[in-house]
């Protein structure tokens, strides 16, 4: 039970440390790399550093209010 | 009403901080333009990251966990022949 927990700790902190490394490299780091450097072909174009984000806002605020919408409509059902 | 006003003073001073950068080209105009969304990304990193530093570190006492068992065995026996119904067994 204890170790459970602790390796899902531990598998979201990895997670976490790897979205932050990873991120930082891409936004603040390889512009100032010069373009014809290897470690250019491990990152997506730098248009995708934006719109990963965003999009993944959005699909979270969509998820949240569907589900908003659902428990409403689910109570409204069982008061009537 | 007084920690939104603290919430709203922050978000103020950190926007600030980002048009005056904007301004004065110190950082190039490509990186300036793009911070929000870093500090957004990395807000939502430190999140998950104290959540699972969290998790990792909670305690079980188990020790507490004998103990509370036996308390629920004392309290139904206790309570059973004065007539109270607290069992799913």
């Amino acid at each position: 039970m204890q170790l459970a927990d602790r390796a899902v700790g531990f598998l979201l902190s990895f997670i976490s440390i790897s979205i932050f490394t990873y991120y930082t490299f891409w936004v603040i780091i390889l512009p100032f790399v010069d373009s014809d450097h290897f470690i250019h072909q491990y990152f997506l174009p730098q248009e995708f550093a934006i719109l990963i984000p965003v999009f993944a806002g959005v699909v979270l605020l969509c998820f949240l209010w569907v589900f908003v919408g659902f428990v409403m409509l689910k109570s409204k059902k069982k008061k009537a | 009403m007084k920690h939104i006003v603290k919430i709203m003073t922050l978000l103020v001073a950190i926007s600030a901080l980002w048009v005056g950068l904007l301004q004065t080209s110190m950082v190039p105009r490509s990186h300036a333009l793009l911070l929000p969304i870093y500090f957004v990304v990395c807000l939502g990193c430190y999140g998950l990251l104290m959540v699972g530093v969290g998790l990792m570190q909670f305690p079980t006492c188990p020790q507490e966990a004998v103990l509370l068992q036996q308390d629920i065995i004392e309290a139904k026996k206790y309570l059973k022949p004065r007539g109270v119904d607290v069992g799913f067994d």
